[in-house]
């Protein structure tokens, strides 16, 4: 594909009918919230386009995960098309587990000198994605595009449009996010809560805390320990507040307070070359107990120690004009709040500032928008996702986790985030002319999480995977104890089950000729799979993925997609091949809303001020819709269809 | 230590491939420097299953 050698943006259309166009993408947003907010008047602008134009449920992919869903919509193709079909894909030779999205691959030829190692051929991480992206064809048709905080596309593919990469950007460790705790309650600290740093905070006489902001390693010093940043903090406990100086700033916090950005920069011992990062540090108590949080450190959209956006400029452009603003994909920090870390308000006020950045940048899309002639945005919102995951539970006392206060304090918040997203689709409508086509979308509905599933124990006690240990614990892993050569199926990923086949899989077993009867056979006792507990369904469908995907990349799919029952989900042990007494448990944690399952049961949502044609729409339909609305033609690697 | 690999035709050509575009001067070289690349890419970690837990667990998709 030809890159733009000007930008764009700046050209005049000299195409007469210049056209414009909005997609909103709610990571999220469930239909059936929608339709209930609706009809008791809290989301007034959603009604109207319900009202005027269409609202209905979308369906996701199979399975819902985001990045196969956002990688669909951005492709207009199913995921055979796309090549992601799981968080998680496998090397089919060693059967590891690989992250499917993106590959790191390492850098070479590299100089010594002295103590450093000089990569001349830096690592690079590789885009796994496949197939075109919708704005890839309006760059061909020179139709400008600004794609704000798009999931499934980092790094980001080379364009000549506005891009800014979304979820699957890490943070400057390379990691989906690693805080530090320090603590004044010794038991606190010794938690083990790997990969996070928690610390006891050791406050002097004076009421010093000295820490440290524990970074990357320098990759110029081989062998060398992780770089830190040193800080201090001044602990005024009378008055419920601190001072901290970190890397020549001072950022003064009450109790409760979340910090602006702080950028700190790892020097890596080489003159002009230093690793920039920022963090918000967050004074969760500072009375009789200090506990202090540190955000991971985030890649700084101002200086980026990686390109996150095309050009690499627009990132540090769009920073200039709103402030720094979080660039790891998903930054509320679902974990601290998992772990403990967190309380519950306290992730809400998480949520809220990332959700109050994320609307600032709208807001500047949104005004540059409207001063340009033609085009399309594209913005994208974490909120919603990241809140159901974890608030699902406070309005569901059947959810084993179910707590009575805090359902009490906080049930609300749900509601209220959607009231607030309704606002930012008034805000889009005020701004444009109704001939300015609004879509508002979402990816994927949201379900309870109540009682997790462990494939692998399941397999292992129907005879089809055969384990050297008798053990099933969560110590024992089928990477290390699978018998391979009696195993015949093996579970990898967050709704994954692979044949162990012969001239396939390194130790493969099940011939060509078994394939599909095996095949049938493992679904048919997979949606018979009933919980002991209360005798439901865990499996509605078990997808054969080779009836159900383009085969562009069928290589890289799992044999059957899980599709599990509303209730259910994969647990936390067997994406990664460890095992478990039990095959289903209650699920014990605030992440207690999810999608992972059959997207029958958690449909996306489709919001349009316009009418289309069909009752029911599919995500892959938006990527045709948006390029046909422009004039072009629709590529043939897009097998959706446009919805007008 | 002197080991000699065969080479099916095919594995071969792709081999001569990868030494003009990276410029190799010669098969030794090449192999040399990739199991150095492989070599580094566990030592550090990338890839491993701690890896992959900790960023599913970034994502909060585990805990």
């Amino acid at each position: 594909m030809a890159a733009a050698t000007v930008p764009l943006w700046h050209c005049r259309s000299s195409r007469s009918g210049a056209k414009k166009m909005l997609v909103l993408g709610f990571d999220g947003m469930d239909p059936t919230v929608v339709r209930r907010l609706i009809g008791s008047g809290d989301l007034p602008n959603m009604k109207r386009l319900a009202d005027t134009g269409t609202f209905t449920m979308m369906r996701s992919t199979i399975p819902p995960q985001s990045p196969v869903a956002w990688g669909s919509f951005i492709a207009g193709a199913d995921p055979g098309v796309t090549g992601i079909f799981d968080f998680l894909h496998r090397d089919p030779k060693t059967y590891t587990p690989l992250f499917a999205q993106s590959t790191t691959l390492p850098g070479g030829w590299n100089v010594d000198l002295g103590k450093y190692r000089i990569p001349l051929k830096g690592a690079e991480v590789k885009l796994n994605r496949e197939g075109t992206a919708f704005w890839d064809v309006l760059e061909e048709m020179g139709v400008p595009a600004t794609v704000v905080k798009i999931p499934t596309n980092y790094p980001p593919s080379k364009s000549g449009q506005r891009t800014l990469a979304g979820m699957g950007t890490p943070d400057v460790m390379g990691t989906y996010g690693i805080y530090h705790l320090y603590t004044s309650d010794e038991e606190e600290s010794r938690k083990d809560l790997t990969p996070n740093n928690v610390f006891y905070a050791y406050i002097d006489e004076q009421g010093v805390l000295e820490g440290e902001i524990e970074g990357p390693k320098n990759d110029l010093v081989p062998g060398s320990d992780p770089m830190v940043i040193p800080f201090k903090a001044y602990v005024d406990r009378a008055h419920h507040s601190a001072r901290i100086d970190v890397g020549g700033q001072e950022v003064l916090l009450a109790e409760r307070e979340y910090s602006r950005w702080v950028e700190i920069s790892f020097s890596l011992g080489v003159p002009l070359m230093n690793l920039t990062g920022m963090v918000k540090f967050f004074l969760l108590e500072c009375g009789e107990r200090f506990r202090l949080y540190i955000s991971p450190i985030h890649i700084s959209p101002a200086s980026p120690a990686l390109p996150i956006s095309t050009p690499e400029s627009y990132s540090k452009e769009l920073a200039d004009a709103v402030g720094l603003y979080h660039t790891i994909g998903l930054p509320a920090d679902t974990k601290a709040l998992s772990q403990g870390a967190f309380a519950m308000g306290d992730f809400i006020d998480q949520s809220l500032s990332v959700f109050a950045e994320s609307r600032k940048m709208f807001a500047f899309e949104l005004d540059r928008f409207q001063r340009q002639q033609e085009g399309l945005l594209f913005f994208y919102f974490s909120t919603l996702d990241q809140g159901q995951h974890m608030f699902w539970a406070l309005n569901d006392p059947q959810h084993p986790y179910y707590h009575p206060v805090e359902a009490q304090r906080y049930g609300g918040i749900t509601d209220d985030l959607y009231r607030q997203f309704d606002a930012e689709v008034g805000r889009a409508m005020a701004a444009l002319p109704p001939e300015v086509p609004l879509v508002v979308m979402s990816d994927h509905g949201f379900a309870p999480f109540r009682r997790e599933v462990n494939i692998n124990t399941w397999l292992v006690k129907e005879g089809y995977l055969t384990m050297t240990t008798p053990d099933l614990d969560e110590q024992v892993s089928i990477l290390d104890s699978a018998d391979w050569g009696k195993s015949r199926a093996y579970g990898l990923g967050l709704n994954g089950l692979y044949l162990n086949q012969r001239g396939r899989e390194g130790s493969g077993i099940v011939t060509a000729q078994e394939r599909r009867r095996l095949l049938e056979e493992l679904k048919g006792k997979l949606e018979a799979l009933t919980d002991p507990q209360n005798g439901a369904r865990v499996i509605t469908h078990a997808y054969i993925s080779e009836d159900v995907f383009s085969r562009d990349h069928l290589d890289r799919a799992p044999d059957i997609i899980l599709g599990f029952a509303r209730g259910y989900r994969i647990s936390d042990s067997s994406p990664l091949g460890q095992l478990s007494p039990e095959v289903v448990v209650d699920h014990l944690n605030w992440w207690s809303g999810d999608h992972l399952i059959d997207p029958l049961h958690v449909p996306a949502s489709f919001l349009a001020n316009f009418k289309i044609n069909r009752d029911v729409p599919d995500i892959k339909d938006i990527a045709p819709t948006i390029v046909r609305h422009f004039g072009g033609q629709v590529p043939a690697g897009m097998t959706g269809k446009p919805l007008r | 230590m002197a080991t000699k690999v065969k080479l099916e035709k095919e594995t071969e050509q792709k081999a001569d491939a990868i030494m003009a575009h990276h410029g190799y001067s010669s098969l030794e070289e090449m192999v040399a420097d990739l199991i150095g690349r492989e070599y580094q890419q566990i030592q550090s970690g990338e890839g491993s299953k701690e890896e992959l837990a900790s960023k599913l667990s970034g994502l909060g998709y585990i805990s």
